[in-house]
C-alpha cells in the first residue's frame, strides 16, 4: 500500500488508514482544511501530509523500506562491520586477549574496583592508547576525559604517553617510509593534546556535560573514547532521594549508549565499590545499586588476588567470563610478561 | 432454528459492540482450532527453557525474562533469534537498548547448530540466517513507542510478497527504557508503560508474533531482589520467567513466575553453549 511508504509520522499514517485513505490517489484532490478536519490534526500537519504525497507522486522514486523499519540493519551486515572494527588496547596483552582484542567501540564498559587498584591508571592508559596511529595497530582517535574526582594528573599522563611511544618504537623498529611519516606524530605533546579534559564538580555539571557531549562530538569527529572517572562520586553524597537517583542514572546511561552508537566510540565508566549485605554476610559490590548494573554493556571488576592485581570480566554479551592479571608500572598498565624485552624482527 | 436466532442476536448486538474495528467474532471452538493450528511454539534453543515452556515461546503471547545482572537474559534472546530463523519460522526483529546485540555471538550459536555440515554450506547458512535477523537500537521510551507503532502499521498493510514475515520481536531490555520515566510525582510514566504493554500484546495477538522482553531486578524488602517495573507491569506479560545464576560458568536456573497454562514455581536448569 502506498500510504505506508510515505515519510510521515506513524500516528498520522494510522489515522489516514483508519479513515479509509489507503492509496495516494485518494488524497490527490483533497484540500488541507478538509483533511485536517477529517483526521482531527492541525492544519500544518495536513499540509505536510499533502506535500509528502505530491513529492512522492512527482518524484516516483520507489522508497523501499529497509526490512520492517527504516534504520534496522541485518545481523549479517553488522557482523562484517564488527569484524573490521579495531579495539582499544589496554596495555596488558592478557587483558586484551580475554576482552577479545581490547575495549570495544559502540559499547559502554564499566570498570570498578577498590581504591588504589588502578582504575584511574587504566583510564589514563586508555586515553593514551586510543591515540596510537592506525599504522601501528591503534585507532588514531582522540579521547574525552571527564574527571569528577580530580585524580587525573598531567605528569602521569606524560609518563604513560612516553612509555607507550617507547614501546611502540621498540615493537616496530623498522625504518621503512610509511613508518617514518608517522614517527613525527609519535610525540608526547601530540598525545597530550589529543586528550580533551573536563573537570566536574557536582552532579548537575555531570548531567550537563553528558548532555553537551553530543554537540562536542559532532564538532570533534575524531574522538573515539569517552572516559568518566568516576561516574559514582557526585551521586553518592548529594542525593537524598534514591529512587530519583536511579532514574537519573538510568537516563544518563541511555544517553551514553546512544552517543557510543551514534559516533562509533567506546565509553568507559569508572565506578567505586560499596558493601552490600547479601546471604548473611557483607560483600563488596559496585556502587550505585542494582539497577545501574544493567546499564552497561560490559563490566570489568579489578580486584586483588593475593599480592597481584587482577581484572575479571563479570558481564559481556560476546566474550566469556575470564580473569587476567596486570601490573601498574612506571610506563603504565602492562601485562605480567611484558617485563622481558622481546625482539621483534619486522 | 438455533442458527437464525444466533445470527439475529449477532446482527442486533454487533453495531454497538464493534462499531469501527472489524475484529471477528469467534466462538470457543474457532479459537481453539486457531490456537492449535496457527500459534506455534518458537524454540529458544535452550533445552531446559523449552521444556519448561512446553515447547518454546508461544506465538501470540508476550514472554518476559527477568534476572539479575549477567544471568543470561541477553544470551537467551540471541539464542532464540538464531534458532527461530534456522527453523524457518520467519524474520526476527531485535530492539536493543544497551548495545548488547553481538553479531559475533550469533555466529557462534549458528556454528553450533549444524556441526556436521561442510564448510561452504555452513557459510551460506550463516549468511541466510543472519540476514533474517534485524537489529535496531532504541534509547528512550518515545522512540520505542514510535517504532512499535511503525511495526504495527507496516504489518497491517504489507502484503506478504514471498519473503519472510516477522515472527519474533525481542526487546532487550524493555525495563531500561521504561524505568527512567516511572516513579516520581506525575503518572505519565506509568501511562507510557501501559501503552508499551498494550502495544506489544496487540502486535503479538493480531499478527501471530511471539514477543520476548527482558527485565532487570531491583531490591525488594529484606534485601531480596524482585523484577523491576512494579506491580502494574506484572499483568502485562503472559508468561514470566526468572533466571538465576547457576553453579558453573554458563549454567543457570529458570523459574516460572507466571504462566497462562501451567502452575508457577516450576524450575529447570539450562546450559548456554559456547
Amino acid at each position: 500500500m502506498e500510504i505506508s511508504n510515505l515519510p510521515i509520522s506513524p500516528s498520522i499514517r494510522s489515522k489516514l488508514l483508519s479513515k479509509g485513505y489507503t492509496s495516494l490517489s485518494s488524497l490527490s484532490s483533497i484540500s488541507p482544511s478538509f483533511l485536517a478536519q477529517e483526521l482531527s490534526v492541525k492544519l500544518e500537519e495536513a499540509v505536510e501530509v499533502l506535500r509528502a504525497v505530491s513529492d512522492t507522486t512527482t518524484s516516483k522514486s520507489a522508497h523501499i523500506p529497509n526490512g520492517i523499519i527504516p534504520g534496522a540493519v541485518t545481523a549479517w551486515d553488522m557482523l562484517s562491520e564488527e569484524q573490521m572494527q579495531r579495539h582499544i588496547s589496554t596495555g596488558c596483552e592478557d587483558l586484551d586477549a580475554i576482552l577479545g582484542g581490547g575495549i570495544h567501540c559502540k559499547e559502554v564498559t564499566e570498570v570498578g574496583g577498590v581504591p588504589g587498584i588502578g582504575k584511574t591508571q587504566l583510564g589514563i592508559q586508555l586515553a593514551v592508547n586510543v591515540q596510537i596511529p592506525v599504522e601501528y595497530g591503534g585507532l588514531g582517535g582522540k579521547a574525552v576525559y571527564i574527571d569528577t574526582e580530580g585524580s587525573f594528573m598531567a605528569e602521569r599522563a606524560y609518563q604513560i604517553a612516553e612509555g607507550c611511544i617507547y614501546d611502540i618504537l621498540d615493537k616496530f623498529p623498522s625504518n621503512s617510509r610509511e613508518f617514518l611519516s608517522c614517527k613525527e606524530r609519535l610525540q608526547v605533546n601530540n598525545f597530550l593534546a589529543g586528550i580533551f579534559y573536563f573537570r566536574i564538580c557536582s552532579y548537575t555539571e555531570q548531567i550537563a556535560v553528558i548532555n553537551y557531549l553530543e554537540n562536542f562530538l559532532t564538532e570533534h569527529g575524531d574522538v573515539k573514547l569517552v572516559i568518566i572517572d568516576s561516574v559514582t562520586f557526585h551521586f553518592r553524597q548529594d542525593f537524598d532521594d534514591l529512587a530519583q537517583r536511579t532514574r537519573v542514572l538510568g537516563g544518563l546511561s541511555l544517553r551514553l549508549m546512544k552517543l557510543s552508537k551514534m559516533f562509533n566510540l567506546a565509553v568507559v565508566l569508572l565506578n567505586q565499590v560499596t558493601t552490600k549485605f547479601t546471604d548473611g554476610s557483607f560483600q563488596l559490590t559496585l556502587a550505585l545499586g542494582d539497577s545501574w548494573s544493567h546499564s552497561c554493556t560490559n563490566r570489568i571488576i579489578l580486584h586483588w588476588n593475593g599480592n597481584e592485581r587482577c581484572a575479571y570480566i563479570e558481564k559481556s554479551p560476546s566474550v566469556a567470563s575470564a580473569s587476567a592479571p596486570y601490573l601498574v608500572t612506571g610506563k603504565g598498565i602492562r601485562g605480567i610478561n611484558s617485563n622481558f624485552k622481546r625482539a621483534r624482527i619486522m | 432454528m438455533m442458527d437464525t436466532e444466533e445470527e439475529d442476536f449477532k446482527s442486533r448486538l454487533a453495531p454497538d459492540v464493534t462499531p469501527n474495528r472489524q475484529l471477528p467474532w469467534l466462538t470457543g471452538i474457532e479459537l481453539l482450532s486457531d490456537t492449535n493450528q496457527n500459534k506455534h511454539f518458537l524454540p529458544t534453543g535452550l533445552e531446559g527453557i523449552d521444556a519448561l515452556l512446553g515447547g518454546g515461546l508461544r506465538q501470540g503471547q508476550v514472554t518476559e525474562i527477568a534476572g539479575p545482572s549477567s544471568s543470561g537474559k541477553t544470551q537467551v534472546c540471541l539464542s532464540s533469534a538464531t534458532h527461530v530463523v534456522d527453523r524457518n519460522f520467519g524474520m526476527v526483529l531485535y530492539l536493543d537498548t544497551s548495545n548488547s546485540f553481538s553479531p559475533f555471538r550469533i555466529s557462534c550459536f549458528v556454528n553450533q547448530l549444524h556441526p556436521s555440515l561442510p564448510k561452504e554450506l555452513k557459510e551460506t547458512s550463516l549468511q541466510t540466517i543472519m540476514s533474517n535477523i534485524y537489529c535496531q537500537s532504541v534509547f528512550d521510551i518515545f522512540a520505542l513507542l514510535d517504532l512499535l507503532h511503525h511495526v504495527e502499521t507496516t504489518l497491517k498493510h504489507t502484503v506478504k510478497l514471498g519473503g519472510s514475515k516477522l515472527c519474533l520481536l525481542i526487546v532487550d531490555s524493555v525495563s531500561s527504557v521504561i524505568a527512567p520515566v516511572i516513579g516520581g510525582k506525575n503518572s505519565q510514566g506509568w501511562c507510557m508503560m501501559a501503552s508499551v504493554g498494550v502495544l506489544l500484546k496487540r502486535i503479538a495477538y493480531e499478527h501471530n508474533i511471539a514477543v520476548l522482553v527482558t527485565n532487570h531486578m531491583v531490591g525488594g524488602e529484606n534485601g531480596t531482589l524482585k523484577p523491576a517495573l512494579g506491580e502494574s507491569w506484572k499483568g502485562i506479560p503472559h508468561i514470566r520467567l526468572l533466571l538465576s545464576h547457576g553453579t558453573g560458568n554458563n549454567r543457570g536456573t529458570t523459574t516460572v513466575l507466571k504462566h497462562t497454562l501451567m502452575a508457577s514455581g516450576r524450575t529447570a536448569n539450562f546450559v548456554i553453549g559456547n
